[in-house]
């Protein structure tokens, strides 16, 4: 979303205002991964010790297309910053 | 069939080899009810596929396809796996061998090694890597690559410091399992077994043989083997490529083939069939790896022969941008300063050229391994003049010696789908061999009875797993244990040192019956591996084994967060705590199972048909075969014989015998399948005929047609005819004295509307030239062409046609030959590539080689049965690469021309290797269903037939009473069906909605403080 449409709808009442991040915040992440793949790659990450943040906390599912929409709006309506499909 | 004493047979198998052949087997076996020894000379199974980055068409990592079978093989109760281990004798008969077997030391106590891999972090020897191709060091404890079966980790005698210099004992100071044992010794031993089967796997040639390509001088000159692990996301360079030299990226890559294959001064002369295709693959993977590579393959002949290879070979082309270059190159030398490379050629007008490249890949071949002729010995077979073991066309499976099969590169060279293919094959054979032993060698284990939870609350025990020091290091295992016993339902939780170990199996057994628990919380390692092995804990406990759930925080925690303690730390109470949430929610599940009808139906009764009839009546399971014809015998009653020479008709005459003398196969002629019913196990069948019966397993063998051709004339002149026609006329009368044959390769092939190679025409053609030129060396025969793909060991054969004086000219399809057939003797002209100018034949016979295409009833057969197919119309297999035969509905297979046009003996091992897959079904008394299934509702169900829809296994229909009801037999669990269900009515077992939402509640629950 550009800056002039958060601009345009700061009256609106439904939509929040941006913040400042704050010194020291990080974003929760939810990652929702496929049993075999991209579950299995983030395995191999730890296996090629390859570093991430720690802030992204994975979710296994039997594959991706078992991932609801009631998931994704859970995690965002329980103050998540982000959630990262992976299939 | 037994010829001698009734000798009680064996129930096991020895599989020596644990490449993807050898896998496949043990696991068509294993699951037969068959014990399997697999000895495997390295410390892994997995071979050469493990090696691999992508395969092609799908550019699919190769070790996310290889490793769960890994997995599978390691875990299955019915497999034994022997690492480190030779066969030293094979002594006995079919059905009671004894077969001697040599175990190096390891060094490392397997039973009590978790695979943990602190030994190698803390070993201080460096050495180059095997598996790395030596691009990269390895320890000298270690295991062969990171996703090794067996999980174990095995000493190199030769580089190790204690070993060789009587120093260090790092890794036994710092194994916590005490695994380490510096005097484990050489054994021996023998296994008495009822089949052997040889899947001993290859060897590359070693392009320094040939020291005009600079291999081992130029670092820049590498093998396609190198290559692969270049390419690899796990390799060396971590998928990012660059030259071993000085890093850069490479920007010109050239790619080398046939090094070491179809030249007989210094290399083989066989053509090692697979080459083509993987510097195809390596080139698009290196162009999607970096955009600025600009690829070209230096070839001779582009054999892509295989199903859809063609067409991979145009999209390199047309999409990536891969230059193709007929020329062999003479030289490589380097240039002084760069480190590039200038390559030597001669261009197609005749000109020599030198090209400076960046990067050279050799595309080595593929030999016997190396003490191939000793082994032929060891396993008491005869072995052919190249080294591979000796088989014959019709029986391309069995050895010399009866009861010992091979599968794999040992019998030729050959793709992963056919190495996967054979494994089945085999595994039919010794089925066949064995299956009146079914059983008998394999144990099964006593469970106590389950303990009825139903009524009880969420008594949740937590083990929090050190893994040594792979997790404590960065974990605060203890304060995550703390952490965890303060989480509601939670009666127990504490931290061990290894979880997996015998002893702390032990202690989660002794845990639940104590405290009383009723579901159980490990947090260590990925569930990928360890789950199984924890659930069979807990069911030995008396718990449901559905009432446990693993925690990752060793993979996806400790391993890559490495210093980060206290953010590690609270990473991994997190990740407990969601699975705490998620496991209160659990229930036990009762798993289903239904019975299996041990009858198969095959539809089509060619040679793919009868062989699978014969071989799968020989496992002892009725068969129906069904054919619309009023004969058996399908397209092989054109075919009198095959390229080395043996007689078909002769063959087929004996399959039919045998097919017709079976008491256990049924054939039913002129009739076609009105409907089927039913699922795996327990289909229905109804004939136009009217007749019905039940079967467990299909069969689809409805082969394929030749093409009739309206190019070049046909049917205008009556010496224009088909190679199908001018065999006949061999066998009958021709050829006369004097007489010019001039052949024309690919008609109706390898191009629009039909792109594709038809695969037995220019075997055809060679076979038909070379009985011409020995019955009456006063002939003449003319190949024209465009690549000859005599791929294999069946270059000989090209070879020996060119001997004989054949005269082969190549042309371009966008410069056919012309025939004028207006006269008594056909005119041919042609533009020859070789001598850049026309040249005209006149004829006495000129013959079409016309392709092979899929059978007319192949689209009416996949509605009825919803199989797919691809766009030239044949069957399409469930995975190209690993599932060759098989279709993606259970309990369907496919096999012979229907799949794809191939040679005899290809169709022959892919009807054996249908009858495996089929056997291992139907030896089955009952099929049990999986845990991790979809459940559906029937009263939330709106019948919206949105999971209908969508479901790739056709597990919801349409019930009698016009609603929708589910298969769980047919299930996988994939929840595709929940995910888009409105109304929530189906609900996959241990993912359902509470128990995933309670891991998302669980793992935002500190956000809303």
């Amino acid at each position: 979303m550009s800056s002039q449409t958060i601009a345009e709808k700061k009256d609106t009442d439904s939509v929040e205002i941006p913040r400042d991040i704050p010194e020291g915040w990080s974003p929760t992440i939810l990652a929702f991964a496929c049993h075999y793949c991209a579950f299995a790659a983030a395995d191999l990450a730890g296996v090629m010790r390859l570093s991430y943040e720690t802030n992204v906390k994975i979710i296994r599912l039997p594959c991706t297309g078992k991932l609801d929409h009631i998931y994704v709006m859970r995690a965002f309506e329980r103050g998540a910053d982000g959630v990262f499909a992976a299939g | 069939m037994s010829n001698t004493l009734e000798k009680k047979k064996r129930g096991s198998v020895v599989i020596v080899g644990g490449g993807i052949g050898g896998m496949q087997a043990s696991l068509d076996l294993a699951d037969s009810g068959l014990k399997v020894h697999m000895i495997q000379k390295e410390s892994s199974i997995g071979g050469i596929m493990a090696t691999l980055d992508k395969t092609f068409p799908t550019g699919d990592c190769s070790m996310c396809m290889i490793s769960p079978k890994m997995v599978e093989v390691g875990r299955h109760q019915n497999i034994d796996i022997h690492i480190l281990s030779e066969i030293v004798s094979v002594e006995g008969e079919a059905g009671d061998f004894t077969v001697t077997v040599k175990k190096q030391p390891s060094y490392v106590d397997p039973e009590k090694c978790t695979g943990c891999g602190v030994c190698e972090e803390k070993c201080p020897r460096l050495v180059p890597s095997e598996f790395e191709q030596g691009l990269a060091k390895r320890k000298s404890i270690h295991s062969l690559f990171p996703q090794a079966v067996p999980d174990t980790r095995v000493i190199d005698p030769n580089n190790c410091l204690f070993l060789t210099r009587e120093r260090c004992k790092a890794c036994e100071k710092f194994c916590q399992a005490g695994a380490i044992n510096f005097e484990d010794k050489e054994k021996i031993f023998e296994i008495k077994t009822g089949a052997v089967i040889l899947s001993p796997g290859l060897k590359k040639y070693d392009p320094s043989i040939r020291p005009e390509l600079g291999f081992g001088r130029w670092p820049n000159v590498v093998t396609s083997l190198q290559f692969e692990r270049i390419l690899s996301a796990s390799g060396p360079n971590m998928g990012v490529v660059k030259r071993p030299s000085d890093n850069k990226h490479p920007s010109k890559v050239a790619w080398i083939q046939c090094v070491g294959s179809r030249d007989s001064n210094n290399a083989n002369p066989w053509c090692s069939s697979v080459c083509c295709m993987y510097a195809t693959k390596q080139a698009v993977i290196a162009k999607e790896h970096d955009n600025d590579i600009n690829p070209t393959i230096f070839y001779m002949e582009m054999r892509a022969y295989g199903k859809d290879f063609d067409k991979y070979v145009d999209r390199a082309k047309n999409e990536y941008s891969v230059d193709y270059r007929r020329a062999m190159i003479s030289s490589i030398h380097e240039e002084a300063g760069t480190n590039n490379l200038i390559l030597r050629y001669t261009s197609e007008n005749g000109s020599m050229v030198d090209e400076v490249f960046d990067m050279a890949v050799l595309s080595v071949g593929l030999e016997p391994h190396l003490d191939a002729e000793d082994f032929a010995k060891r396993a008491g077979i005869e072995k052919n003049k190249y080294n591979f073991a000796k088989t014959d066309h019709f029986n391309p499976v069995d050895t010399s010696r009866p009861g010992v099969y091979v599968t794999g590169i040992y019998q030729g060279p050959k793709d992963i789908p056919e190495t996967v293919t054979q494994g089945s094959a085999v595994a039919g054979k010794a089925m066949a061999l064995l299956g009146e032993s079914r059983g008998t060698e394999i144990t099964v284990k006593e469970l106590p009875e389950e303990k009825d939870i139903s009524k009880d609350e969420a008594r949740i025990g937590v083990i929090v797993c050190h893994c040594g020091i792979n997790i404590s290091q960065t974990v605060d295992v203890e304060k995550t244990a703390a952490e965890a016993r303060g989480c509601e339902n939670v009666v127990h939780a504490e931290d061990l040192i290894y979880a997996c170990a015998p002893d702390g199996q032990e202690k989660i057994k002794k845990l639940i019956k104590e405290k009383n628990l009723n579901r159980v919380v490990v947090a260590s390692c990925t569930p990928r591996t360890h789950q199984p092995l924890f659930q069979e804990t807990i069911r030995e406990a008396g718990l449901n084994k559905y009432l446990f759930e693993l925690a990752d925080i060793r993979e996806q925690c400790s391993w890559c967060h490495m210093g980060q303690n206290e953010d590690a730390t609270e990473k991994a109470i997190d990740i407990v705590k969601a699975n705490i949430a998620k496991v209160r929610n659990f229930e036990p599940i009762v798993t289903d199972s239904v019975p299996v009808t041990p009858v198969a139906m095959i539809i089509g009764g060619g040679v793919a048909g009868l062989c699978s009839a014969v071989s799968l009546a020989d496992q002892g399971y009725e068969v129906h075969v069904v054919e619309k014809e009023e004969k058996i015998g399908g397209l092989a009653h054109h075919v009198y014989q095959t390229l080395d020479g043996s007689d078909v008709q002769v063959y087929l005459k004996q399959l039919i015998a045998a097919a017709e003398d079976h008491e256990k196969i049924k054939l039913h002629l002129n009739t076609e399948v009105d409907n089927t019913k039913g699922f795996v196990g327990n289909f229905n069948t109804t004939l136009k005929n009217n007749t019905s019966f039940e079967h467990g397993a299909i069969l689809i063998t409805t082969g394929g047609v030749e093409y009739k051709p309206d190019e070049y004339g046909y049917d205008t002149h009556e010496k224009i005819i088909t190679q199908r026609a001018l065999e006949k006329n061999i066998h009958d009368h021709l050829p006369r004295k004097g007489e010019h044959y001039v052949m024309i390769q690919c008609v109706g092939s390898r191009e629009e509307p039909n792109n594709y190679c038809s695969r037995v025409c220019c075997q055809d053609a060679i076979k038909n030239a070379i009985q011409i030129r020995e019955t009456s060396p006063d002939t003449q025969v003319t190949i024209l062409y465009r690549d000859i793909r005599t791929y294999g060991l069946r270059e000989d054969y090209y070879s020996k046609a060119r001997e004989l004086g054949v005269f082969f000219s190549r042309f371009e399809p966008d410069r056919k030959p012309e025939v004028d057939s207006s006269g008594s003797l056909i005119k041919i002209k042609t533009f020859d590539h070789i001598i850049q100018r026309e040249i005209e034949f006149t004829a006495d016979y000129l013959i079409l080689s016309t392709g092979l295409r899929p059978h007319p009833t192949t689209d009416s057969i996949g509605e009825k049965y919803k199989l797919t197919r691809n766009p030239d119309g044949f069957f399409l297999e469930a995975h190209v690469k690993l599932r060759p035969v098989d279709f993606p509905s259970e309990g369907i297979y496919v096999a012979g021309l229907a799949h794809a046009p191939k040679n005899l003996d290809e169709t022959i091992n892919q009807a054996l290797a249908a009858s495996g897959r089929a056997g291992a079904l139907l030896s089955h008394d009952r099929l049990g269903v999986s845990g991790i299934i979809a459940k559906h509702d029937r009263d939330l169900c709106m019948s919206c037939l949105a999971c209908f829809r969508v479901c790739p296994f056709e597990s919801p229909f349409i019930d009698e009473d016009g609603k929708v009801s589910h298969n769980e037999v047919k299930c996988t669990g994939c929840g595709i069906c929940a995910g888009i269900c409105p109304a929530h009515a189906f609900q996959v077992n241990n993912f359902r909605d509470d128990q995933v939402i309670a891991m998302i509640d669980s793992l935002t629950a500190d956000i809303l403080e």
